[in-house]
Order: C-alpha cells, then structure tokens, then sequence
C-alpha cells in the first residue's frame, strides 16, 4: 500500500512537472494534474397550458394536490394517450434555440419500472428516435462550445414526499403526464464552473423562446450530472476518460457545483489509493455536501424499452417545421444584434438583456408580460434608442428597484412613457420634471397621460419667451449680489450658482440651458 | 337502435355499472367514465342490460379463467346428437356470444385481440364480428394488447351485426354510423380520409350484392394453410358442403395461398403477451382496484416487493403467466430474438393478405388509383375453429399448447389488422355449432357483413 502510495505520488510529480514544461497554463489549482469531466442531462418542463398526453392543465408547484388529473395520468384502464401539439413547437423551439437539428421522423417508446411516480407502470418517452439531435451552447465566460447530444420528449412522474412520522409516502399525481424535454450534452464540460454557466445559459436560451420557465426552485427545471476524471493528458479523447458516476437530482446551480466539486475529490482520492472507481449512480445530500450511493451498476434495472403501439410516428413536414422557426421568440443572439444596432453599446445590451430575464413565460410559446426589451421596443420606435434605454434603465427601472418591484410589476404603460419623452424632446418638461412625473405615475399607478399630470402637477416647463424667466433670473441676481458680481468680474463657473437658483425658484421647470444663457446675458450687460 | 337490448363485456367501462374484466383485481371497481361504444349505444337509446362475463383481462380461448366462474355454452344440441354434456362458449367473450346465443339480448359487445369474439360466435352459433382495426373507438376499453385490441360486435345474425357497426338498413344515407365512427379520444382511431377512401373501393360491391342477392363476379379464395391437421373432420365436411353453395350462387372460388401464416400464431403470442405485460403494469392496487397490503417485515423501500402482493392474489394463472412470457419477451436479452422477430413476422403475414387481395389497403397507398390485381381476391374464406366447442371437462384438461392453438385460424387476421365476420354455418355432426370466417380489405366492413349476410342465407337454405 505504502509502495503504490509512493508510486503514484512519483507519478502525480511526473505529471506536475509535464505540465509545468508543456505551455499549458489553464490548470485547476483544486486538482492538479486531472481533468475533470462533466455531462448534464437536464429535464425542463415544457410550458403548455395541458399535459403532454392528456387534458388535464399543468400545475404549479404550490397547487392543491391532485387537482390536476385526468383519467389518463392516472392509468386508469381504457384511457389512451392524445400528442398535445403544442408541447411538440415548444420542444422544436428548444430545439432552434440550441442550434439542434430537429428530426422528420421521431417515434414514442415505453420505459417500464415499477414507482410509486409512475401510475401506469411504464413512462413515455423518446428512447429509439428523438425529436432533435446534436446542437451546441457556447458558453463566453468559459470560452468553451458545449455538444448537446439531443432532446427528447417525455412525461414527467408523479411527486412523491416521504413522511418520516408515518413512515410512508404520499402521492401528489399534478405532475403526472406533464410535458418535458431531456436535454443530454456532451461531456464537454471541464470544471463545475463551466456546468453552472452551462446551466444559467441553458436557462435563458429556453426562457427567451418560452419553452419552459426553467425555474430550478419551483421544480421546472432538473438536472442531473455525470462526473469522472482523468489525468490531464488524456485530453478530449473519450476512450481514455474515466468510469462516470450519475449524481441525480440536484435542486440549484449552487449545489450542483458543491455536489460536482465533491464527487471529483471523491474519484480522485479513490485512485489515489489505488482503488478503481465503480460506475454508480448517486444522491447529493446538502446538509454534508457531499453525495452518496443510490444504486450500483449490477441494481440497474433493465427498462424493457418498447415502442409504444398506442402513438404513430411523429412525422413533421419541412414547412411545419418552418413554421414554428418563424413564428418564435427572438433568440439572444438576434436580440443582441438588433439592438447593438439600434446604437446601444454592449453594456447597455447585455443590462437590457438581463433585466429582461424576468419576464413572465407564457403558455403555449406566447410571449409573457413583464418584458423590459419588449417595453423598449415599443417606447423607442421611431425615437432615439439611447435615451429611450436610459429613461427606462436607468429612471424607471431605478424606481422600480428602490421599491423591490420587478420589470414585471412595472406600471407605467408604453404609451404613456412615449408620452413623457416626447414632452421632454419637446422641451415641454424640464429633465427634472420628467423624474417627477414619472415617480408620480409609479407610486400612484396613474392612468392619466404624463401631459395631462404635468399641467395638473404644475410641471410644464417654464416659456424662455415668457416674462416668468427674465424675473426669475432677476430676482436670483438680487438674492445673491456677491456671486453675480464674481460673474461681472468674469469668474463664469460661478453662474452655476445663480442657475441653482433659478432652477429651485422654479421648481425645476426652467430650461437649465436658457437659464444659464439668460443669467450670462444679463450680467454681461 | 332505439329500445334494442345489448350486452356489454366487462372489460369495456360503463359508470353505471362495475368493470371487472374478469379479475380480483378490478372486482369492485367502477369506471369514472363510459367507453365511447357505450356513450354511443346510449345516444342511441339502447337498452345495456348488464356487463358479460369473459376471460381475465381478455386472455383466454374457453373463458375458463374468470373470477366470476366458467361461461357455459347456451346452445342445445338436437335430441338425436351425442350428449356430452356442458361445452365451453370459446374465449374470451364466451359471455357476449352465451347472452345473444341464449336470447337474452339483441347484440352484445366484445373485445378482439386473437379471435376472443370470433371463436365463441363460431362455437355459439352467432354472427361475431372484428372490425378493420382503428375503425371502433378504443376509448374506455380496457387494454390487453393495443396494436391488436378491437371492439367486436355479436348478434345472433350478420345484418343485425350491420345494425349497430354501420346504419341500419332502412335508415337514411346521410345519418352518420353507429359504431364505425371515428374518435378523436383514440389516437389509434382511423381519420376519416382513410376511412372514406376504403369506403370508396368496396362501394361497387356492395351495390351490385345488395340487390342481386348472388355472388356473380365475386372472387373468394380460400387459404390453402389454414386446414391444419388438428381440424376436425366434421368441420371439413361441413366447410366444404358450404363452399360448394357458394359457386352454386356464382362466386368463384380459388385457391391462395398464405405461406407466412405458419408463423402466425407464435408471433402473436409473443407480441400479445409482450404488450399485455406493459398495459398490466398500472394494476399495483395505488389508485383503484383490489390492494394487499404488505406485511410488516416485508422491505418496503424496494416498490415491487410491496406491489408483488396486490399482483399475485390479484392476477388468475393464465394472466400472471402471460405477463411473466411478455416481460421476458421485452427484456433486452430477449428482446431482438422475439419481440423483433415477432413483428417482422406480423408485416410478413400482412403482406401475405395484401398480395392476395384485389384491392389495395386504403392505409398504404393512395386510393386515387387503386388499382386493381387480376389475380387477386375480393374476400377470403376458412373455417373459424378447428372444431366444435370442446366440452367444460376438456377444455380444462388441455395442454397449453392445445388451447393456443384453438387460435391459429384466427390470429393471422388479427396481426394484419383486417375485418372478419364469422358467420354460423350450420351444426356438426355433434349438434353443436360450426363457424366460417370472411375476411375482407382493410375498411371494406360493410361488404364483409353484406357477404356474411348471403353466406348466412345460403347456409340457411340448404339446411332445409
């Protein structure tokens, strides 16, 4: 034991010292010497309003158990499954947004294993063709293009919770039948790190074209992991990677990384001490972070995959497919473009971008409300987008946060900001006002067109032509003689303090560039 | 169908009424919802008098395994026959074809997988009829085998078969068909394109059938495979007595051949019992049925150790046999050797039947231009059983084997998804009924039962 010890610490220096000649500076300071492999199979619920087979409506996470259920999701004898066409868009839509190549043909298949989650005995699912394969997501931050392998359709089981008091299990049959897509990647994936980016962008992607909300809180979105490791030098070549172990069911990014992390320093120590990692299949448990044996090799059940005779083939015709191409969501990447060419620098963008990651999904692939880009759209079209982006990034959205509102709980309408920033390219408010108005209308959920409230409020700008500005400016030359006689004297950076006068006298409402102008012409008289 | 009684087997669901389908698993179980057929009758204002007794779960040739007890055939042989006592009704709707047989009711519902309503008509002496596959709504219908599974319809004669399959004779030709309609619940039902292009093809058929009353023109062949040694003699007399009137009435009678049909009836079994394994997997006692609780020192961690208790008391011995040889059929050992193999064999059998009929099948090509075969046939013709029904005593004694092979005759049809009527042809030489089945293109039905009709008339008229 001790010998091999030594042998293998000779061989980890060997290593050590490999990379340290090769140029190679990308090394993991967690485990020198090892390449970590990772490959997730991601399950995200399909956001129709009905089941995938069945009727009944797919539920939320909090609703009352068992209210969601028809006759089919929960096997009763002589029901039969019915393809609900829109969770075959939403699972094309996927598809597009991951650069996969959606299948002519795609046929259903029966997995059988006894659950109490699965009331017929057998889950429906797309083992022998999928509905899309290949694709990639390229990942900036990691710099790495991670394959997708491919989506398949397929039910989602019941919610089982264990009660330790009573020690049985209650059966919740609202998730039965509901639509998902498996996402299975390649094993690209080099870090836990890279697995997290992997799974925020994989999140977005989906949300942007409304195919799932991708919640991982709510239950909307799961995903297991396959971990094994390597010595560094093996590469990209799949024969020389390591025995993997499937973790399953990790609930959040940040435990997904935690779990990766420890089952790798798990491989790691198990060869180090000569031993070979055994192929398994594995929990993570969050109070010890660390994961544990579900089942090994030899208990995996033999699924007794079958053609499901109930189903034909699912033949889709080029200009369906088409078809749903062309009548989704923009993908990020477009959105990014347009607006970078709308003049938004790339900052701005990718701002935009992720205050819209808020919005709401709706269901059937209609685009939810509460969409910053959307509202920007709408607010900049035919006007200048930069200011159009800075009133609602930097003013509303501002607003919004002080008060923990979300873009989604925005009340201003589009018409209305419209309306205040063609009063302010107008000249008809002063900027000043503007953010009046519009905390006006965000505290008190006004309906009323910001014109109509700026003459209530007494906000419209004050006239350069009227007399009101040549008294105000007067009047704040009385108030402060020192400063104006500086600014006789020349010193012109002292106006700035008349100009403060003016604009408090005022209320905000003069033109700050008129004032100054004024001021600069009286005193220079 | 107004006022008319029927019967309904206990494997298709009623909510007013308990559906068994034979087993203790289901024995107090009641259906949330009715089957469309039912739904159907009822719109129709039938008359549905009870739910019939069956095999288990539709798995049987005597209907012999059923909680409830055996079904005894009704039929009474004349004085001057052999007495031998109480004879089995055939299987699995030995019930449905008992009730009509007896007189209880107008017509009753079955199922079809492998001949579950074609063997207890023949035995019964009653007209029972398997539909084109996808042509009956299978909604409410509880599944053995969904690839196989029909809705079948028994009557004691071929036009009251036609009364509740299609329109009745009298009613108008814009009023819709009673069971043959599509349903959208079932994604196995047929879209109604297909159904009206099959339509179309056997139109000139029946038109020229209906009001001649004679087989002029008629081609009918009759499979050389399908006299096995085990058919008994009396059949074979009785067939042939039956063919000879035929040609009397102007059909032309010839021989075809099926060559595939001698794999028939193991591929059958293995697909059967392949997907009846899958379908009877939902049955774990959880959320209806009959439940055993496990016992305490049982792992209750492990799910089959505590559904294994509500399956074995649950499930009868034919059943539990039937799931152990499909599981097996499935698992991955096996799986390319037979299930793969099975449905090759089930596209070698289809193909038999395509090659020999002179109509294309609707569901494959193009109904624009069909085409007709000049050396096809319109109709094929065989004995439905390879003998009367067996008594009680020796249908209980048969080897397994022995009682599979009850279904060679019919199984071939039922893999190739085609319509058969079988019709009754008169009494063997035991007193007891005889049977021959028609089989037609896919979606001719309605031809079928005209077919059935005259066969029926012709072996009526030389029993005088």
């Amino acid at each position: 034991m001790f010998r091999r010890c030594v042998g293998f610490r000779r061989e980890i220096k060997r290593v050590i010292q490999l990379r340290t000649l090769s140029s190679d500076v990308s090394y993991d300071k967690r485990w020198p010497g090892w390449q970590v492999v990772v490959g997730l199979e991601v399950h995200a619920q399909l956001k129709s309003r009905a089941k995938l087979f069945s009727n009944s409506w797919t539920s939320t996470y909090d609703e009352v158990p068992n209210s969601h259920v028809a006759p089919f999701d929960a096997a009763f004898p002589g029901t039969l499954p019915k393809l609900n066409a829109n969770c075959v868009d939403l699972a094309l839509r996927a598809a597009f947004a991951l650069d996969s190549n959606p299948q002519r043909r795609s046929s259903f298949d029966r997995k059988h294993y006894f659950y109490s989650d699965l009331p017929s005995g057998y889950q429906i699912t797309q083992y022998y063709a999928p509905i899309s394969k290949g694709g990639s997501i390229y990942l900036p931050k990691s710099q790495r293009t991670v394959r997708i392998n491919q989506i398949q359709l397929e039910q989602d089981t019941a919610k089982t919770t264990f009660i330790p008091r009573a020690q049985s299990s209650t059966v919740d049959l609202n998730r039965a039948g509901s639509a998902l897509i498996e996402i299975v990647s390649e094993p690209d994936m080099r870090s836990p790190e890279e697995a997290g980016e992997y799974i925020r962008a994989l999140q977005l992607l989906l949300r942007s074209v409304a195919a799932s909300d991708c919640n991982m809180e709510e239950g909307s979105f799961r995903c297991d992991a396959n971990v094994s490791v390597c010595p560094k030098e093996a590469g990209d070549d799949v024969s020389n990677f390591g025995t993997r172990c499937e973790i399953k069911n990790l609930n959040s990014v940040k435990f997904m990384m935690i779990a990766i992390t420890a089952e790798v320093m798990r491989h790691i120590n198990i060869i180090s001490n000569g031993g070979k990692v055994s192929q398994e299949t594995r929990g993570f448990d969050e109070h010890t972070a660390d994961t544990y044996l579900l089942r090994s090799k030899e208990d995996a059940p033999d699924y007794r995959y079958m053609p499901d005779p109930n189903l034909p083939p699912l033949i889709l015709h080029d200009s369906y497919i088409m078809s749903v191409r062309e009548g989704m969501p923009e993908l990020p990447d477009a959105t990014r473009s347009r607006l970078l060419s709308r003049g938004l620098s790339e900052r701005d963008v990718e701002f935009l971008i992720s205050v819209d990651g808020g919005r709401e999904v709706g269901f059937d692939g209609k685009l939810g409300r509460g969409g910053a880009i959307a509202f920007f759209d709408l607010v900049s079209e035919g006007r200048d987008a930069k200011s159009a982006f800075n009133w609602i990034t930097h003013d509303l959205y501002g607003l919004l946060v002080v008060r923990s509102m979300t873009f989604k709980e925005n009340p201003i309408s589009v018409n209305q900001m419209r309306d205040l920033l063609d009063l302010l390219e107008r000249d008809q408010v002063t900027a000043p006002s503007a953010k009046i108005l519009l905390k006006h209308i965000v505290d008190s959920r006004s309906l009323e067109k910001p014109k109509v409230l700026a003459q209530k409020l007494g906000l419209m700008a004050l006239k350069e032509n009227a007399g009101q500005l040549e008294e105000m400016c007067r009047a704040a030359i009385d108030a402060l003689p020192e400063e104006a006689a500086v600014v006789r004297a020349g010193n012109e950076r002292v106006l700035n303090k008349l100009v403060g006068h003016v604009m408090r006298s005022s209320r905000g409402r003069a033109n700050a560039t008129a004032v100054h102008k004024k001021l600069r012409e009286m005193l220079q008289q | 169908l107004s006022g008319r009684s029927v019967a309904v087997k206990d494997t298709i669901c009623t909510k007013d009424m308990k559906t068994t389908c034979s087993s203790a698993m289901l024995k107090e179980f009641q259906s949330p919802f009715d089957a469309t057929v039912v739904s159907i009758l009822r719109q129709q204002d039938a008359m549905l008098i009870g739910k019939t007794n069956c095999d288990e779960f539709g798995m049987g040739s005597h209907n012999l395994h059923s909680v409830h007890g055996p079904v005894v055939n009704p039929h009474v042989p004349p004085l001057t026959s052999v007495a031998s006592g109480k004879r089995s009704a055939g299987g699995s709707s030995g019930g449905s074809a008992a009730a009509v047989a007896a007189g209880l009711c107008y017509a009753a519902l079955s199922t079809d997988t492998g001949g579950s309503t074609r063997l207890p008509a023949a035995y019964c002496g009653v007209a029972g009829f398997k539909p084109s596959y996808g042509l009956i709504s299978r909604w409410g219908v509880v599944s053995f085998a969904d690839s196989l599974d029909c809705v079948g319809i028994l009557a004691r004669h071929s036009s009251e078969v036609k009364n509740v399959f299609g329109k009745h004779a009298t009613a108008h030709p814009l009023q819709p068909d009673v069971l043959n309609l599509y349903d959208p619940k079932d994604p196995t039902s047929a879209p109604t394109e297909v159904r009206n292009a099959a339509k179309q093809d056997s139109m000139s058929f029946r038109d020229a059938v209906r009001n001649r009353q004679r087989l002029d023109g008629v081609r009918i062949g009759i499979p050389e495979e399908y006299f096995p040694k085990e058919l008994e003699p009396s059949s074979l007399t009785t067939f042939k007595g039956l063919v000879q009137r035929l040609r009397t009435s102007g059909a032309q009678v010839s021989r075809v051949s099926l060559p595939n049909t001698r794999y028939a009836l193991s591929a059958y079994y293995v697909i059967a019992s392949a997907e009846a394994s899958s379908n009877l997997a939902r049955y774990t006692g959880v959320h209806y049925g009959t439940r055993v609780p496990a016992s305490h020192s049982v792992d209750k961690k492990k799910t089959s150790n505590v559904y294994s208790h509500t399956r074995s008391r649950g499930f009868g011995h034919e059943v539990q046999k039937r799931i152990l040889l499909g599981t097996y059929a499935l698992s991955a050992d096996a799986f390319d050797n037979y299930f793969l193999q099975a449905q090759q064999i089930r596209k070698l059998v289809r193909d038999d039947f395509e090659r020999v009929l002179r109509h294309p099948s609707a569901l494959s090509s193009p109904s624009k231009d069909a085409t007709l075969r000049r050396s096809g046939v319109d109709f094929i013709l065989y004995p439905t059983a390879i003998g009367s029904a067996p008594s009680l005593d020796e249908a209980k004694n048969m080897s397994e084997l022995e009682v599979y092979l009850q279904d060679v005759l019919t199984v071939p049809t039922s893999l190739a998804g085609l319509p058969t009527l079988s019709v009754p042809i008169g009494l063997g030489d035991d007193g007891w009924p005889l049977g021959a089945s028609l089989t037609g293109q896919w979606g001719h039905d309605e031809s079928v039962l005209e077919l059935g009709d005259i066969v029926e008339r012709v072996s009526r008229e030389s029993a005088l």
